[in-house]
Parts: structure tokens; C-alpha cells; sequence
């Protein structure tokens, strides 16, 4: 289903120049090379990187590269395209699985008396322990967007030599699904870090129930067998809150960090409210809206012609 | 139902299913973020060493348990840095010992520290914490070329090449100097290493607590009594009783570089001199915001006294208007520039009993010479300083009159040997 169209039967008149999967892995990689730069800026926080601190610092941007490598690959070496694509992909799970890890850990006391090894004050103040999961969500997404689903809406997806998986659920409700994890993650975090502050803002709301309600309704879009339009239209608005929210929230971080004279100190902005924080809000209402654009992939539309 | 749909069935059900529990949780975490939000996280509350099967912390829960209850309470212990990562050095490392088979700094080093606090330990070693310190009492007789290099490269270092040890500690001994001078200076003592300085002078081990590093208690240790009161000064001052009256209410462990009004609403040491406050940036150049070096003598500008002017006005800017400023450091450099007029004058009275030999060979042992060096290293200083941190009682009657009071001895008893050595009439 083009569930853009079905809220819009206008854009059907316009071709984009790029597949929906196309546009999915041109964002997702800019998105590698903004984890870089975000991680980058993180880990400066305490002014020394240590040694394992690079290796998201560092995969960002050959991630980024390697990955629009494979995209202009990809026109004349579509396998060999996909296998890189895929590495790199699953190495991006890895790095963020490792990286929730890495901050997990420093949440935890593992030898302290129990009943004090966890808990939820602990979070808040530990690393952000979903942050790097957002690599791990651009990699899953990733691997989604590398193989073709034919038929399109079938939920199975075309290998080499012919073989097949199918899944549950077509590759535009997973990604549904993916967007409502990945809002999940998004507001969590916000919730968590914005603990730190008492709420006592009220701007800080906004992006609580913003994010619940993407959440919830990705899922739920993600889960109807026949969505109505008012489903669709609804998904769509709360993807562009998103993004909305993700922008006024870039503003308000950068607002906070500049002094009460608004002079720019680089040391607060990496110690202040991130700045590119928000911005992952923004993040996931555009891969939530790629996700309504039309899954048929352009060989099969120039095939039709 | 054919097998197919089946199996699709299924494969949906667990989908739903881990979703939801997703969800479940995702939510319950949110209202118990928000339920305790506000509440600072005490990870000092927390020992993350309660339960630790490490063996420096079995053993030394039994010989040492003061040193395991305070570190497993600190931010370090809880960011898992382990008693060897700071202690443990490789066969042969300058100044280890064997311990246990391995071998171990007992104090360790900046070079150690510096591992993972790089731009600290640049900044202090570029600061007057740092080999000036030492130097002050110790001299450079004893420093190596590499330590001397050191001490030359600090911009506000004061480098005299051939500094001699300082007179009183001389006079005072090693017996004395060991709780005397070494107790202060040795913040900017070389190591075995060759590198310089002792962090836990100010982070005391093994809690390295931010609120004690912050409090203006840690800069007491040293910056006090007759000769640099700081201390009292600061007590004095409406910024140190804005701290002893409402300082409990502050946010001590606020992320350091983040300072503002709303965390600190008057400034401490800390605050003024290092921490990132208002446009200024965190530095442990501890020099960095001054503009005179006001515990010489006769006290000059230091280099760049411009910019360190702009970096501390931008700590003052959070509360002070410019105009506000402008007149106060206006009025300071005048002061200050008074005091130097006065120690000039001491240095006038005493210049004929040098030129005549009228003075013992000796430092320190006759009245006069006493009166002459507190003049500008008790006095002098105690009233620059308190012109500059707001201490009227000090720079009063702990320091100006005490100057003009010594200026009127120290003129009776340089009168008093030229005319017993009738160089002028009775």
C-alpha cells in the first residue's frame, strides 16, 4: 500500500526520483554520519576520549561513506552493493548494542549492597543508556531497506539465486514498527535526561507526550491489517510533530547553552542540553514518513512503464 | 486453515506480543523517571564497593577500611575505574614499590591522572600551582633539566634560573619544613616520574568528591593566615557571607563547565578563579583570570592581563554591569599601584644600610629584617588582596595600616643604625 497516497491522492502524480528503500538507506546513512559527529561532541564531555569511547566516533563516518559507496555501487553491482550495505549495517547493531552496554554499565553497581545496584535515579544521571541505540535501530532499518520485497506488501523479501524469506508482516508495517521502537527509545531518553532537570520546565512536556503518541500510533499502524485514512493521516501528523518537536527542541537546547548575555561558550554546549539531542525526534518523523512513500522499487515501475 | 497462515498467525501474535511488553515497560520507566525526577542522584549514597571480590578491596577493607568506604562512595568507583588503574605501574616505573607482586605507586602521580584527565593536568601545568609553587621555597638547585625546561615554559612562572632555596625554609629546616612549606608547596612538587604537582592537594583521596573540591574549605588549606588570607578575606566579603548563609541551598554537583546564577548565586574560589561560569570556560590554570601578580612585593601585571581581565568579568558579568566593573578594577589598580608606592619606600629606607653594609650577611636574624619582609609579604599582600576580594577590614587595619605602621619602624631603625654607624647626625 502507497499509504502516502491513500492520505493524499495527489502525490500520486508526482515521481520522486528515488525508491522508498533508496531514500530509507540515503538517510540512513547521513544519519551514521551524524551518530559520528553527535557521539563525537558527547564524548567530549569530560574533555578526554578514552580509547574505546572512538570506536563510534569513528565508524559514523566510514559508515557513512562506505554506505553511499554502496549506493552508487548499487546501479551497476546490486549483490555486491547489498553485501556491503549489510556489513555495514550489522556492524552499526553491534557498535550500538555495545554502546548501550558500555553506558548500562555505568548505571549499574554491581558490587554495591542490593537493593542499590539499580535503579531508576541511576539512569538518569548514568550516559544515556538508549543514545546508542539509535545506531542499532539505522542498522536494522538498514538490513530492511537493502533487500527487495517481492511482491511489494508481501513481507517477503528476495535473495540471491532466487531464495526467499517470508515474514509476518510486510516491509512497510516493520518499518512501523521500527518507528514506533525508535520513537520509544527517542522519548525515554528525552524523559530520562529531562529527569535530571525536575520537569520544572514545561516546554519539557512537549516532547513526552509528542513521542508517546508517535509511539503508540506507529505501533498501531504497524499493526492494522486495513488501516482507514484517518489512521493514515493520523500517523502522518504525528511523524511532522515530530519533526517539529525535534526542531523547537534544537532551538530551545541551544538557547540554554548560550550564557544569560547570549555569548557562545563551546564549553557548555558539550557539557550544557545537547544540542543534536533533539534533532533525533526530528530523526525518526522523517524515517517514519519514508516509510509511507510507495514500496514498489523503481526496476519495477520501469517495468510497468 | 493452511499451513501458511498458520505460521503467519503465530509469528504476529509474538510480535504483538513483544511489543506490547516493550511498550509495558518503556512506560512504566517513564512514569518512574518523571515520578523521581528532581532527586539528585547521591551516588555518594551508593557503595559501589560494598560486594566487590576484587583483591585490593578484600585486603584492604581489613587494613585500610577508611580509604575503601570513601572510594566506593565516589564518582570514580562508580565510572569503574579500579584501584590498579591508578595505582598499578608497569617493572621499574620511577618511585613504585613492589606490593603484594605488583608493582604500585603509593601516591600516585599527574602523569597518571593525566590519563584520563588530559586537559586539566595541561592546564595546572601551565598555572603558578604548578613548579612555581615549588620553586618558591624549595628553589631549582635540585630540579632537573627537563623539570627546569618545565618551570621556564610557564608563561606566569616568575623563571629565575638560579632561584635559591627560600631563606626561612632554609633557616627553618627539614625538621620544620616538612609541616611548614611542604604542606602547601608541594602542590607543585616534581615526581619520580618527572611529572609535577599533586591533584589530591585539592581532590582529596580517595572520595575525589566535586562539592569538596568546589568548596572554598579545600582553597582554606593553603590560602590563609598572615601572609595571603584569602580565606578570611572571602569571609569578610559579601560573596563569602552570600556562601556561609545560603551555600547549603547551591547545587555543588552541578555538571562542571554548565555554572550558572541559578547554581552558584554568588561565586566561591572556585567559581571565580577556575570553574565554567558564565562566558568563562572551566581551566585549572588557576591564573588565568588575573591581571596582577599580587603576591609579589612590588606587584606587576602579569602576561596577557588584558584577556584574563575579559575571562574573570566574564564570571562578574553574570551579576555586575559593566560599569560597575569598569570602576571597580579602576579603583583596584590604583590601590594596588599605593601599595607599590609603599614597598618602594621600604626598599628606599632600607638601600643606604645595603650600600653601607649596615645589614648582617645572615637573612632573618635581626629585627630590622623581619619588619622589612612584613612589610610587603604580610602586610602589603594582605591589603592588595583585600582590596580585591572585597575585604575592607583586612585591607584596613590587617593591611594598610599595618604597612604604614611598619614604614614608621622600619624608618626609626634605618635611622637609628646610620647614626650609630654616623653616617647622619643624631
Amino acid at each position: 500500500m502507497y499509504y502516502l497516497a491513500e492520505a493524499f491522492p495527489v502525490v500520486r502524480r508526482f515521481r520522486i526520483p528515488l525508491s522508498r528503500d533508496q531514500s530509507m538507506l540515503l538517510t540512513l546513512a547521513f544519519n551514521e554520519l551524524l551518530l559520528g559527529v553527535e557521539t563525537y561532541v558527547a564524548h567530549l564531555i569530560s574533555g578526554t576520549i578514552v580509547p574505546y569511547e572512538w570506536i563510534p566516533i569513528i565508524f559514523g563516518p566510514v559508515a557513512a561513506v562506505l554506505l553511499m559507496l554502496a549506493g552508487f555501487l548499487a546501479q551497476r553491482n546490486r549483490p555486491l552493493a547489498t553485501i556491503i550495505a549489510n556489513l555495514v549495517f550489522t556492524t552499526s547493531i553491534i557498535v550500538g548494542l555495545l554502546g548501550a552496554y558500555f553506558h548500562a554499565v555505568r548505571a549499574i553497581r554491581p558490587y554495591a549492597a542490593p537493593g542499590e545496584r539499580v535503579s531508576v535515579s541511576l539512569l538518569v544521571w548514568a550516559p544515556p543508556v538508549l543514545g546508542p541505540l539509535t545506531f542499532a535501530l539505522v542498522g536494522i532499518l538498514g538490513i530492511s531497506a537493502s533487500w527487495i520485497e517481492d511482491p511489494p506488501d508481501s513481507g517477503t523479501l528476495l535473495f540471491w539465486r532466487g531464495r526467499r524469506l517470508s515474514l509476518p508482516y510486510s516491509k512497510t508495517r516493520a518499518y512501523f514498527f521500527l518507528v514506533g521502537m525508535g520513537s520509544l527509545a527517542t522519548v525515554i531518553s528525552s524523559v530520562l535526561d529531562h529527569a535530571r532537570t525536575d520537569f520544572s520546565n514545561p516546554w519539557l512536556w512537549v516532547p513526552t507526550a509528542i513521542g508517546v503518541f508517535a509511539t503508540t500510533v506507529a505501533i498501531v499502524l504497524g499493526a492494522l491489517d486495513k488501516p482507514i485514512r484517518a489512521d493514515i493521516l493520523t500517523y502522518f501528523v504525528a511523524m511532522l510533530l515530530m519533526i517539529l518537536v525535534g526542531v523547537v527542541g534544537f532551538i530551545l537546547h541551544i538557547g540554554e547553552d548560550l550564557t544569560v548575555s547570549g555569548d557562545i561558550v563551546l564549553e557548555r554546549f558539550l557539557r550544557g542540553a545537547p544540542p543534536l539531542a533533539p534533532m533525533l525526534f526530528a530523526d525518526i518523523g522523517l524515517l517514519g514518513l519514508i516509510a509511507m512513500l510507495d514500496p514498489v522499487e523503481q526496476q519495477e515501475v520501469e517495468r510497468s512503464d | 486453515m493452511s499451513e501458511t497462515q498458520n505460521s503467519k498467525g503465530f509469528s504476529k501474535a509474538l510480535i504483538i506480543g513483544l511489543v506490547v511488553v516493550i511498550l509495558v515497560l518503556g512506560a512504566a520507566l517513564i512514569i518512574l523517571a518523571i515520578g523521581q525526577s528532581g532527586a539528585p542522584v547521591e551516588a555518594e549514597s551508593v557503595n559501589a564497593l560494598a560486594n566487590s571480590n576484587d583483591e585490593c578491596v578484600v585486603c584492604h577493607e581489613r587494613t585500610t577500611p577508611g580509604i575503601i568506604e570513601q572510594y566506593g562512595h565516589s564518582t570514580m568507583a562508580a565510572a569503574e575505574v579500579s584501584c590498579r588503574d591508578c595505582h598499578e605501574v608497569e617493572a621499574g616505573y620511577p618511585g613504585s614499590v613492589e606490593h603484594e607482586g605488583a608493582q604500585v605507586l603509593a601516591s600516585p602521580t599527574t602523569a597518571i591522572c593525566e590519563e584520563c584527565h588530559r586537559p586539566e593536568v595541561a592546564q595546572y601545568n601551565a598555572s603558578r600551582h604548578s613548579m612555581p609553587a615549588y620553586v618558591a621555597y624549595a628553589g631549582t638547585e635540585d630540579l632537573t633539566p627537563e623539570q627546569m625546561a618545565i618551570y621556564e615554559a610557564i608563561p606566569e612562572g616568575s623563571f629565575v634560573a638560579d632561584k635559591s632555596r627560600n631563606a626561612i625554609a632554609e633557616l627553618e629546616g627539614p625538621e620544620m619544613r616538612r609541616f611548614t612549606c611542604e604542606g602547601c608547596h608541594n602542590i607543585g612538587k616534581p615526581a619520580e616520574d618527572e611529572s609535577v604537582g599533586q591533584c589530591q592537594k585539592c581532590h582529596l583521596r580517595h572520595s575525589f568528591s566535586l562539592e569538596q573540591a568546589r568548596k572554598p574549605e579545600t582553597c582554606n588549606h593553603c590560602h590563609i593566615g598572615p601572609d595571603h588570607p584569602q580565606w578570611e578575606i572571602y569571609q569578610e566579603s559579601p560573596h563569602g557571607i552570600s556562601y556561609m548563609t545560603m551555600g547549603h541551598e547551591w547545587d555543588w554537583e552541578a555538571e562542571p563547565g554548565t555554572l550558572g546564577v541559578e547554581e552558584f548565586p554568588a561565586p566561591t574560589c572556585a567559581v571565580c578563579h577556575m570553574s565554567g561560569f558564565g562566558s568563562s570556560g572551566t581551566t585549572h590554570d588557576v591564573g588565568d583570570r588575573l591581571t596582577w601578580f599580587l603576591f609579589k612585593p612590588i606587584s606587576d601585571r602579569r602576561p596577557s592581563w588584558q584577556d584574563n581581565m575579559v575571562r574573570m568579568q566574564g564570571v562578574c558579568l553574570e551579576c555586575h554591569n559593566q560599569n560597575f566593573l569598569d570602576d571597580f578594577y579602576d579603583a583596584g589598580d590604583k590601590a594596588t599601584e599605593r601599595v607599590n608606592e609603599w614597598v618602594v619606600e621600604s626598599d628606599e629606607i632600607m638601600e643606604p644600610l645595603k650600600e653601607n653594609n649596615l645589614l648582617t650577611s645572615e637573612p632573618f636574624d635581626e629585627p630590622i629584617d623581619y619588619t622589612y619582609f612584613n612589610l610587603w609579604h604580610h602586610w602589603g599582600r594582605t591589603a592588595k588582596f583585600g582590596v580585591w576580594m572585597q575585604g575592607p577590614d583586612y585591607s584596613q587595619w590587617h593591611g594598610a595600616y599595618e604597612v604604614l605602621h611598619d614604614l614608621a619602624e622600619l624608618r626609626e631603625m634605618a635611622e637609628d643604625k646610620l647614626t650609630e654607624a654616623g653616617l647622619i647626625g643624631e
